[in-house]
């Protein structure tokens, strides 16, 4: 039962969706430490960039323009995440500051009721599949979806771009500068709300990028992104809040464990196997394996 | 002037509010109908039961209605085949709404959790498309089902088995009352036929990545896989499944009848073919007169055939308004008493009865089993090859 191949199957699977969960946990990561913000609708935003996928595939583009659709989507996604800032998450800078994070919580925690109930009204309960016209790949001894592949290397793509523009570029400074200091980026004339609008923008576009790259895989309904949340969450927990390198290498680490935990101990604990994890590294090391610990005044 | 206007305020919205708390009118028969609308559930399975049934309550209130001229309602509520929210459903059915009856019940765990409050509460429940064992086996005065149980499934799976020569044989089951339920009544009857070498490979419903749990199965080399998921997991399954080669290598036996849905050819356009399902109705087999009406109803109402869940739904809402007829009131006690002891007009041309019987036969009603095999893409379910066809014989008490 435990012979290589089925082994190094299982390494690559687990590889493989470790990327596309950092993806995901990127975005949650991302926005808490620009805004200091839990968005609990992060599933909801995904949800959003699967449904716009599948629209664009089956009634627009066709299946040959598959990936033309992504960056539309996730285009699509990052526009209603900066009306949903703009309206709903901007008067959270009016409140005291003790007050933010239950405003947050019970306004987020609404736009994914909101989202979701949309979601079931318009399209209805069913599931779709914007199909994919991309041929098996062998990666090494394991054959995987073109279209999981094609997600794969979108993802690292979207991960390395996000990085260096954060790394290189003038508006990522600012992005870095307000992560560290909220006050102190506005005495260098930086406007704090621009700076949350676009970092709530790419967070979720980053969600939606996800749900749009894993449609054809994980299908398209209306709580399809709950699972891929909570594993955000636990990719948060393990790499540390606010930590990009974090985010990537709790992905791959969650996934590995997780699909080597499903392959060679107990199938029907799949999940358990993450929440063992987050519960080790809570225990061993509270800020997760890349994360600090803040200053408090 | 201005206390006045309060007092006719407040007395307005006492009235809204008492208005709309209201079950129905007094004359109407109210009646519950749990069924997931929403994932994790299977909402389709629950769609297709919630159309049958209205239009069951159209026709029996068309017709006059019972009890010499009081209308049926129906109230919906969504269980998303979670126990919890179908135990609070059926709560908020009987307390609130005051229902004579609760049929629905697609996933055999929301069944079996509604069950032991049904039992406490008084007002019976049938299942329409939940085939765990317990649901009857418990013997539960309120517990009425009109579908096939496990074992009886299983000796369709044993029988196709038999007939295919097949020894080793996987299954993919995920981890609620109706895959373990499958799953380990699989096991149990395999050794007693002997000779079948039999893989278990359990996976929680919220799992979207089943890659692992199928990587197991390929490596296992088996003969034949038992697809044991519900709903989105099921899809999910022959998708990798056929991305990792083990299908259309390997035939994929699905362990209910969502092949038959329209949606199916939709997800799996090319892949869908070669597999066998379980179905409950053979579009060959003769429909009793309503079950005919219904049919045409139906087709004319949503432009497509009805399926098993359709039909059942249907059925349930004839048999009650039936019982209720015949039992002269809606008092659960006495409805419970006509249920057992009478003789019903259902979808099929043979008659419904829920005796008490033995075992998981007590208060069950099931139409026979079929494997059918779509042989290739896109076919009409209504032409695929029937692969077995099991009919079950309860045993007497």
């Amino acid at each position: 039962m435990f012979s290589t191949e089925l082994v190094v199957q299982t390494v690559i699977s687990g590889v493989m969706i470790g990327v596309l969960y950092a993806l995901m946990a990127l975005g949650i990561t991302f926005i808490y430490s620009i805004m200091r913000m839990i968005n609990w609708a992060m599933g909801e935003f995904y949800m959003i960039g699967s449904y716009l996928q599948y629209a664009l595939v089956a009634l627009l583009l066709g299946p040959d323009l598959w990936w033309l659709a992504i960056p539309i989507s996730a285009a699509g996604v990052f526009a209603f995440g900066l009306v949903v800032q703009w309206s709903l998450l901007k008067p959270i800078f009016r409140k005291p500051p003790e007050a933010r994070d239950d405003y947050a919580t019970v306004v987020t925690l609404a736009l994914l009721l909101l989202l979701r109930s949309l979601a079931t009204g318009l399209a209805g309960p069913n599931q779709f599949s914007p199909g994919s016209n991309l041929p098996v790949v062998m990666v090494g001894p394991m054959p995987l979806a073109g279209a999981r592949v094609a997600a794969f290397v979108f993802a690292l793509g979207a991960l390395a771009l996000f990085y260096c523009l954060l790394r290189y570029s003038w508006y990522g400074l600012a992005l870095r500068a307000t992560s560290q200091s909220r006050i102190g980026v506005q005495t260098a004339g930086i406007d704090v709300q621009g700076v949350d609008r676009i970092a709530f923008g790419v967070g979720v576009a980053l969600a939606g990028l996800a749900g749009a790259l894993l449609a054809p895989v994980f299908l398209v309904y209306p709580t399809n992104g709950l699972i891929t949340t909570v594993k955000g969450f636990e990719i948060v927990v393990i790499g540390g809040l606010g930590s990009i390198p974090g985010a990537l290498i709790a992905g791959v680490l969650l996934g590995l464990i997780e699909s080597l935990g499903a392959a060679f101990i107990d199938s029907a604990y799949q999940n358990i196997y993450g929440f063992a994890l987050v519960l080790l590294i809570l225990v061993l090391r509270p800020t997760g394996l890349f994360g600090e610990r803040g200053r408090e005044a | 002037m201005g206390i006045s206007l309060g007092f006719l305020l407040a007395g307005t919205m006492v009235a809204g509010v008492l208005a709309c708390g209201l079950p129905a009118q007094a004359q109407d028969v109210g009646i519950g109908l749990v069924v997931p609308l929403s994932p994790p559930g299977d909402p389709v399975g629950g769609q297709l039961i919630r159309r049958g049934a209205e239009l069951g309550i159209e026709t029996v209130n068309a017709a006059g209605g019972v009890l010499g001229g009081r209308k049926l309602k129906l109230y919906v509520e969504d269980s998303q085949g979670k126990p919890e929210a179908g135990v609070a459903a059926y709560r908020r059915l009987v307390s609130e709404n005051k229902v004579a009856v609760v049929p629905g019940f697609f996933h055999s765990s929301v069944a079996i959790a509604a069950n032991e409050v049904a039992n406490e509460m008084g007002v019976p429940t049938m299942a329409l498309q939940a085939s765990a064992a317990d649901i009857t086996a418990k013997h539960y005065e309120v517990a009425f089902r009109t579908h096939v149980v496990d074992p009886v499934r299983v000796s369709a799976f044993m029988e196709f088995i038999k007939q295919k020569g097949f020894k080793r044989v996987s299954m993919i089951a995920e981890t609620t009352d109706y895959g373990i339920g499958i799953a380990d009544e699989t096991i149990a009857q395999a050794k007693k036929a002997g000779g079948i070498e039999i893989q278990k490979v359990p996976f929680d419903r919220t799992v979207t990545d089943l890659t692992p749990q199928l990587l197991q199965i390929k490596a296992f080399k088996p003969d034949l896989v038992i697809n044991i998921g519900v709903g989105q997991p099921l899809d999910l399954i022959i998708d990798q499944a056929t991305t990792i080669g083990l299908l259309p290598n390997t035939p994929m036996l699905i362990s209910y009848d969502a092949p038959v849905r329209p949606q199916y050819w939709k997800l799996h356009p090319q892949n869908g073919a070669g597999l066998y399902f379980i179905a409950y109705f053979s579009p060959k087999a003769p429909l009793s007169d309503i079950g005919t009406a219904f049919s045409k109803a139906y087709v004319e109402k949503y432009k497509e055939d009805p399926v098993y869940g359709a039909l059942n739904g249907f059925g349930a809402i004839e048999i009650i308004a039936q019982a209720i007829n015949a039992a002269k009131s809606t008092d659960p006690k006495a409805l419970i008493k006509t249920l057992e002891t009478g003789t019903f007009k259902s979808w099929p041309s043979n008659p419904v009865t829920f005796p008490r019987a033995s075992g998981v036969y007590w208060h069950n009603w099931s139409a026979p089993v079929l494997i059918l095999h779509y042989t290739k893409p896109m076919e009409d379910w209504k032409e695929a090859e029937v692969a077995v066809q099991y009919a079950p014989v309860a045993p007497k008490d």
